[in-house]
């Protein structure tokens, strides 16, 4: 993975669209059991970047990765921002989403390791430019198929919004810089009902998703938040009151970010919302939300407390110290497999040019990682993570997965104008774990909206199936959950369907494939076996 | 917070700042008003250097750790002067509410439900509801905030926040009612600003006159927020004698407010109106005795009024505060001289 993501000129920003980014995924397109990686890509105003596009890597199952692009059919150079995948026609085989600014396009996996753009023919084709960053699949009316669901940042062009400069309001600590999204026009979300044929139909409106204020939408994330076994939407928004569209069961949904202490933060504050991590960092069986923000703000961390939805526990937690830098793609994942989740986010200023006048506010960032104690607190490692935390780039998308099938969390980052990074997990402590990967039969195939919840050592830890988190980023869906000293865990599954199945005494230190209704149907070891062999 | 701060430091002003520590202490104050807290706090470790038993600028520094939520290092600074000064408001509010982030809430409780009479601590009520709540004890949080409410009914944060705990509680109504309270109070914020950068957009664009019916837009006779905004705006404009009404009427409703005194008695001086300007600029530097803006205004007011006797230490004052502005040193040079002359 050598290429850079183009994502604008280098040096500058001249307009926001420039600034945002993309997301990257992990998924498993030739279901060898290997993530393979894609990574979107932007392009430039100026015209055409040669050989920037969209690319697909697989996994050559020794470490390095192999550009497969052409061959996959998947070469476009645009300005893309989200990814979500899923296998939305249940094919067997992982098919690809991208939104854009212009119109985003649907990719279906042939099973042959290629792709076909069908778009116009699945009926998702858009009236006019839009800027689609959020989407996420969800079978939000639980008939096992897959849904889409779509957030807007802006309405943005090129003709009407004033370039760095132009606009004297427009600076940052005095230098002039583009003109953020509170001078533009919030958007939007849409919803696509899967018809069930390859089709799908633009639900908006039915489903009561037109009736949520227009905000700056971002990242998407889609999962059973209340544990109600239905699942929810939550849009993590710029400058404005993030979104939690609760699912009345009835084809419709309500959003009720504000009443489930998700909107805002803890003081009533609009935040930035970039990227969500979804996860439960006090193992007490129900999903937390982490959510990252703009520099000067903390990243927000919001603990599920059932009934009356999510408290603000960010200062709490100890994540106050950590304000210095704009927060992207995030993730509530157990680096060090000691049952506990910890906290990653990515990082990067969108302000190139502000960082000659102030160096104190660099362009290039580092990572920044939170160690969790075990008491509903975390402690910020700087240099105790290693030197790929501390490297500083301009970061976007996040995704999380196990790209080495050895037992512990590796990182793909976005870097804008640079290579992106892999961040290889080398865990050592003993620490157990597990991976789930959960196949739907009368769910939806991916079994995206599943929530799994392993008992361990004493502790509830639950993990949710999603197609989208990170920032516009997919994570590898095989759920992964370190265990601590525990050998063993129970597994209690709410599929999709609503269906509830119980899987007990589960040994550490395996992959195990649950399909819906037949319990476990194939256990794999690797990790510490694989790596001494 | 300013209120606090000035509940803190207030009676200090006995011990002023050694130069050295004065000229950082002038730096930091105004890296502080630019929110630029890190540059702030190295400037304030300068002046603690030079100067290590002074309590105002130690619980300035104290208070910029704790805005940038540098929580240990805050704690320690207030706890110093808690030694040193005793059991004061305003430092029992700053680490009350450390507490609070440290989760302390007993501890947290203990500090705060003594500040609640307090007039200079107008939230105490809404961080001691978070106190109880955090502790398990919602009835009483309900009480503080419902409180907090009454006190600050256009704060949108204790709206929210009360309407958490109704929500919590499963009382919906009153939870909803509160929500749309948060609402209507965070748009009215938004009004505020966007009517503020259109006010700011034609004083620069467009003839007074018709500046003036863009602006009219932000007065609101009840919140002095948006009439010292509008004040502000004015003056940043030139229209000083605009901005003078509603400056007058920010200080009648937040008498309090550095901003409105500061902005109203510029703005008389500069309409050369110094017998108004004199006890405007007073109360604003009684408030924020270490602005140096102010403090040069209100020398030249006393200069302009030929009391160049009371004008030579408040313009010490400000040269201690900021040794590098020429004008103001030359300026010292000359009323020295001066009332050399005369004696």
């Amino acid at each position: 993975m050598r290429e850079p993501v183009i994502y604008g000129p280098v040096g500058r920003v001249d307009y926001i669209l420039e600034s945002m980014g993309c997301g990257v995924a992990f998924l498993d397109y030739d279901n060898d059991g290997w993530l393979d990686v894609f990574v979107l890509s932007g392009t430039r105003r100026e015209g055409p970047v040669a050989g920037a596009t969209n690319r697909l890597y697989r996994n050559n199952r020794d470490g390095t990765f192999t550009d497969v692009t052409r061959e996959a059919g998947l070469t476009r150079q645009d300005w893309a921002c989200g990814v979500t995948i899923g296998d939305y026609n249940n094919d067997g085989f992982d098919d690809i989403f991208i939104t854009q600014w212009g119109q985003n396009v649907l990719y279906r996996n042939n099973g042959n390791g290629t792709f076909t753009d069908v778009t116009r023919e699945a009926g998702l084709l858009h009236q006019g430019t839009r800027w689609g960053t959020g989407c996420t699949w969800v079978d939000y009316d639980r008939d096992g198929f897959l849904d889409l669901f779509v957030s807007h940042y802006v309405a943005f062009d090129f003709q009407s919004v004033p370039a760095t400069g132009r606009n004297p309001n427009c600076n940052f600590k005095g230098v002039p810089v583009y003109c953020g999204p509170s001078s533009l026009k919030p958007e939007r979300c849409l919803l696509y009902r899967n018809n069930g044929d390859g089709t799908f139909t633009d639900a908006t409106k039915a489903a009561g998703i037109d009736r949520a204020a227009p905000t700056f939408g971002l990242t998407a994330l889609a999962a059973d938040y209340l544990g109600t076994g239905w699942p929810d939407i939550y849009v993590a928004s710029d400058s404005t009151p993030s979104l939690l569209f609760r699912n009345r069961r009835d084809g419709s949904f309500i959003e009720q970010g504000l009443e489930l202490g998700l909107a805002v933060n803890e003081d009533g504050t609009e935040q930035a919302g970039m990227g969500l991590g979804l996860g439960d960092f006090d193992t007490d069986g129900a999903l937390d939300l982490l959510k990252t923000h703009f520099s000067g703000d903390t990243s927000v961390l919001y603990r599920n407390i059932g009934r009356g939805g999510f408290e603000d526990v960010t200062l709490r937690a100890g994540l106050g110290v950590e304000t210095r830098y704009v927060g992207w793609g995030a993730g509530i994942q157990d680096f060090d497999n000691d049952g506990l989740p910890d906290l990653f986010w990515a990082t990067g200023s969108v302000y190139p040019e502000v960082e000659k006048a102030h160096p104190d506010y660099p362009y290039k960032t580092p990572r920044v990682l939170f160690r969790n104690l075990g008491n509903g607190r975390f402690e910020e490692l700087v240099s105790a993570a290693g030197p790929a935390i501390a490297e500083a780039h301009s970061s976007r998308g996040v995704a999380f997965g196990d790209f080495d099938n050895d037992g512990d969390i590796d990182i793909l980052i976005m870097n804008v104008n640079e290579p992106p990074s892999l961040l290889r997990n080398d865990v050592r402590g003993g620490g157990h774990w597990l991976k789930v990967k959960l196949l739907g039969t009368k769910s939806n195939r991916s079994a995206i909206g599943a929530t799994v919840v392993a008992a361990y050592g004493g502790r509830r830890q639950a993990q949710a199936v999603t197609a989208q988190a990170g920032y516009l980023s997919v994570n590898d869906r095989r759920l992964h959950f370190g265990l601590g000293a525990a050998q063993a865990a129970d597994l209690e599954i709410r599929w999709p369907s609503g269906l509830r199945e119980s899987v007990k005494g589960v040994s550490a230190d395996r992959l195990v494939t649950i399909r819906e209704g037949e319990g476990v149907v194939k256990v794999e070891s690797f990790g510490a076996a694989r790596r001494m062999s | 917070m300013r209120a606090v701060l000035a509940a803190c430091i207030v009676l200090l002003l006995e011990a002023p700042a050694l130069p050295d520590a004065a000229s950082h202490l002038g730096k930091a104050i105004r890296l502080m008003q630019d929110r630029l807290f890190s540059e702030a706090a190295a400037e304030f470790e300068q002046a603690l250097a030079a100067d290590p038993n002074n309590d105002e600028v130690r619980i300035r520094y104290a208070t910029c750790l704790f805005a940038q939520e540098r929580n240990a290092e805050a704690r320690k600074q207030f706890e110093i002067e808690r030694q040193r000064l005793g059991d004061r408001p305003g430092l029992n509010y700053y680490l009350g509410r450390l507490d609070l982030r440290a989760n302390d809430f007993a501890s947290a409780i203990q500090k705060l439900a003594p500040l609640e009479k307090d007039p200079a601590l107008s939230d105490v009520a809404l961080y001691l509801g978070v106190a109880y709540m955090s502790a398990g004890q919602p009835a009483r949080a309900l009480e503080c905030l419902e409180r907090a409410a009454r006190q600050n009914p256009r704060d949108p944060q204790v709206h929210y926040r009360l309407g958490r705990v109704y929500s919590m509680a499963g009382r919906t109504d009153d939870a909803d009612r509160e929500y749309e309270l948060y609402r209507d109070w965070q748009e009215n914020q938004r009004v505020a600003e966007r009517d503020g950068h259109e006010c700011k957009d034609a004083l620069r664009t467009q003839p007074l006159a018709q500046a003036r019916i863009v602006c009219q837009r932000i007065a609101d006779p009840n919140d002095s927020h948006r009439l010292i905004l509008l004040g502000e705006l004015y003056s940043e404009n030139g229209a000083f004698a605009d901005a003078v009404e509603p400056l007058r009427q920010a200080v009648k409703l937040d008498p309090e407010s550095f901003e409105a005194w500061n902005g109203l008695g510029q703005s008389l001086f500069r309409l050369k109106r110094y017998q108004e300007a004199l006890p405007a600029l007073r109360r604003a530097s009684r408030l924020n005795p270490q602005f140096f803006v102010t403090l040069t205004l209100l020398a030249s007011t006393l200069h302009a009024l030929g009391d160049d006797a009371a004008a030579l230490p408040v313009l010490e004052q400000a040269h201690k505060l900021n040794p590098d502005d020429a004008q103001v040193t030359a300026r010292l040079e000359q009323l020295r001289a001066a009332l050399k002359g005369k004696r």
